[in-house]
């Protein structure tokens, strides 16, 4: 018989588990795949130059380093802007006001040779104001000794290197602060790769600082990144546990009793409405300086949508089952015990997944009160520097770790409630779509 | 009507083994009254709904009283107020002489739906009462499982009810009901979900159970066999009020089996219930105001 096709596409019904399984795989890949292909193929986008040579304009007094970024439409003028002021050197024309103004000019030209040197391993980071290794560059560019391959330096600009050499090895061979030249040396052409705007770096770039920020070695007195993270941690937690501590018994009193509801729901309702940042100045004159504040902010923004969620859970319980438990001689005391609190766990559990997500968004907000604090601080001040590269891995981290904690807890509801069909966990899917045998299969009963 | 062009006796008449099982049974202790009852009830939007109508009714000791009756005619609300789930709006309702105040383990409940506790295994569904009167861990195992026992379901103590067909989950639940030793078990439909043959079953089961423990049974049933081979009175009521219309004595002898559904007495007794819960009306079959939507020549009947 002739395999059936079954399509993809069929109202309500469930696909099955290896297509649900390759479909989950596929709501990361396609994100992942669209930040690749935006980052790295060339043509898509890249809207921007970067530098790899910086663009010293003696007419304007923005200055682009090595690694800014400038639009494709902005970048030829700076070109021909710098190629101008070269033509004027060369005819003589000197638009400086003094010898000691032409030779402090010269210096930051010789300078911008740094970025180059750094890029190829010549020199570290520290050393590109070090004008006398910078002096040997130019010597070694200019005579072949040294070739750059990344960047590969424009045939225009080692021109250039060899008629600066010449003019340079004519005052001395060697750097000496008071043997730079008089007249403007030339300035070296701004060289750059097509690149997307700072706020999108590619994913390499993503991966390698947020392995290097984990792995840093702070100065002392700093905050290692696994420091940051475990208060940040702590905050989510402790605000959200406090707020189970006081939410869960009260809510399933209001789902119980009409007596507990009708005191309490209606000025929960509202206090929920109070957005939770507005009171974050009062937390602060409250708890005070450290964790405190915070902790109450998460608490607030969790703790009143907790209570009315859980009552109502609570209200959903079968009230059959409430019935035949009281023929069975249970006393309302008992009923609490023995029936609403277990009948209402499964959801309940649900339930607290889902606002411990809420727990987690307040976070953010949380950690910017008071004294800044946690992951969010140096997402704020990395941020502000514009140090996208560095901001990204802990924005990914904060969503991996709430989304496997919430994967975890799914897995784990059967184990915790074994008399729940529960749908197969994400990885038990997995485990399907490899065909590895899984120890889950037991016998059902008839 | 087929049945009436047979020679029936009328549903009156009783043989001597059944007479004198009457005047035994009606000479035992009563074990609920219901007097005067009446119940309303008030939609939000004010209407009122009499759901009950001046009904009274006394049930002897281990007696099967079945109730009987068109939908809505108040047969739930009958037993839930006798069960001490819903308030009475007048009248009052007695077990062993007192008011029902509420509900008690003294009057165990099987309800239509499937009210197993989905958390708890068989065993424990069965010890839940047991352990609300506060009785022991091991005592309460003992008691659970031989009432598991005895409605056969001894291999599934530690399965989970959704492990469960629906008629072994109401055979637990009878179990549970029964484990509290009630003095009255109400069993509203307790088997209206099954098909034919585990009902039948479930039948035969639930006779023998009867048998061997004390307990008084009303059961609410629509199936007219059902209510005939069960029982040893049967209250049928009437719909909007519902009213008591009429106590029948079952006039087939016992012990019961399954070969006396063809019994002139139980058909007699079937038949005249048929006809007070519908009676004959003509209109009930009259032809429907249709237009021919077929081809010509493609009849069906
Ligand atoms: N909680 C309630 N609120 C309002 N009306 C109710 C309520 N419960 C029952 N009724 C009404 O009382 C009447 C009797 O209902 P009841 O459930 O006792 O009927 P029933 O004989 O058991 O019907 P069925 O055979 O369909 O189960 C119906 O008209 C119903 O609408
Ligand atoms: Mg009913």
């Amino acid at each position: 018989m002739p395999k059936q096709k079954t399509p993809w596409l069929r109202v309500h019904k469930p696909l099955s588990k290896k297509r649900q399984t390759f479909l989950t795989i596929l709501s990361f890949l396609i994100p992942i795949l669209l930040w690749c292909a935006v980052s790295y193929t060339p043509f898509i986008w890249h809207p921007d130059i970067k530098l790899d040579i910086s663009a010293n304009r003696s007419d304007v007094t923005t200055v682009y380093t090595a690694g800014d970024r400038l639009s494709k439409e902005y970048f030829p003028t700076f070109v021909d802007a710098v190629r101008k002021a070269n033509a004027d050197a060369t005819a003589g024309i000197n638009p400086n006001a003094s010898p000691r103004a032409t030779r402090r000019s010269n210096q930051k030209d010789l300078r911008q040779i740094g970025a180059v040197a750094v890029k190829n391993g010549w020199l570290e980071h520290e050393q590109t104001e070090d004008d006398a290794a910078l002096y040997h560059i130019w010597r070694d560019l200019a005579t072949g000794t040294k070739i750059s391959k990344s960047p590969q330096l424009s045939e225009e600009n080692l021109t250039i290197i060899k008629q600066n050499w010449a003019t340079l090895s004519a005052t001395s061979p060697d750097y000496k602060s008071s043997s730079l030249p008089e007249t403007p040396i030339l300035k070296l052409i701004p060289q750059g790769t097509a690149s997307n705007p700072v706020y999108l770096p590619a994913p390499h770039e993503v991966i390698t600082t947020g392995w290097r920020d984990f792995n840093a070695s702070v100065e002392e007195g700093e905050i290692t990144m696994s420091a940051r993270f475990l208060q940040s941690i702590k905050i989510v937690f402790g605000g959200f546990l406090l707020s189970c501590l006081i939410g869960i018994p009260l809510g399933i009193m209001c789902g119980t009793f009409d007596f507990f509801s009708r005191l309490f729901e209606p000025f929960i309702d509202f206090f929920r409405y109070l957005p939770a940042p507005t009171f974050s100045t009062l937390l602060v004159a409250i708890f005070l300086a450290n964790d405190a504040p915070k902790i109450a902010l998460v608490f607030v923004g969790t703790f009143f949508q907790m209570v009315l969620i859980i009552s109502k859970t609570t209200r959903l319980l079968d009230h059959s089952l409430l019935e035949a438990a009281q023929t069975l001689g249970a006393k309302p005391t008992q009923l609490l015990k023995n029936v609403v609190v277990p009948g209402i766990l499964p959801n309940l559990y649900d339930d607290l997944r889902i606002l411990l997500g809420w727990a987690w968004t307040w976070l953010v907000i949380a950690e910017l009160i008071g004294v800044k604090s946690g992951l969010t601080e140096f997402i704020e001040t990395q941020g502000r520097y514009r140090n996208f590269d560095r901001v990204f891995p802990i924005i990914f981290m904060i969503g991996f770790v709430g989304f496997f904690t919430d994967q975890i807890l799914a897995y784990s509801k059967g184990f915790f409630f074994p008399w729940l069909r529960v749908g197969s966990s994400p990885l038990e899917r997995l485990r399907q779509f490899f065909g590895v045998p899984s120890d889950q299969n037991k016998s059902k009963a008839v | 009507m087929n049945s009436s062009q047979l020679q029936l006796p009328s549903y009156l008449e009783q043989s001597d083994a059944v007479r004198s099982r009457f005047t035994e049974l009606k000479e035992r202790e009563s074990v609920l009254t219901a007097k005067n009852l009446s119940k309303v009830f008030t939609s939000p939007q004010g209407k009122k709904i009499v759901a009950l109508d001046n009904v009274n009714l006394e049930v002897k000791r281990r007696e099967f009283l079945s109730i009987i009756g068109p939908s809505g005619c108040g047969k739930s609300t009958l037993m839930r107020i006798l069960a001490g789930l819903e308030t009475v709006t007048d009248g009052v309702a007695q077990l062993d002489g007192k008011t029902i105040e509420g509900p008690g383990a003294e009057r165990g409940m099987v309800f239509q739906g499937y009210t197993l506790f989905p958390w708890l295994t068989v065993k424990k569904n069965v010890m839940f009462g047991l352990k609300m009167k506060g009785v022991g861990g091991v005592t309460a195992e003992q008691e659970a499982l031989q009432w598991i026992e005895l409605v056969g379901l001894s291999k599934f103590a530690e399965s989970y009810p959704h492990q469960l067909s629906g008629g072994m989950k109401q055979r637990v639940a009878i179990a549970r009901a029964l484990a509290t030793k009630p003095r009255v078990l109400f069993m509203d439909e307790p088997f209206g979900a099954l098909d034919a043959q585990t009902r039948a079953q479930m039948q035969h089961y639930l006779l023998q159970i009867w048998k061997n423990v004390d307990v008084t049974i009303v059961f609410i049933t629509h199936d007219l066999d059902e209510a005939v081979y069960l029982s040893d009175r049967i209250l049928v009521l009437e719909a909007n009020p519902g009213k008591v219309q009429e106590h029948i004595e079952v006039p087939v002898p016992r012990p019961r089996t399954p070969e006396q559904f063809l019994h002139p007495a139980f058909l007699a007794t079937k038949n005249h219930i048929e006809h007070l819960i519908h009676p004959p009306a003509e209109d009930l079959y009259d032809d429907l105001p249709m237009l021919k939507m077929t081809k010509l020549g493609d009849e069906v009947e």
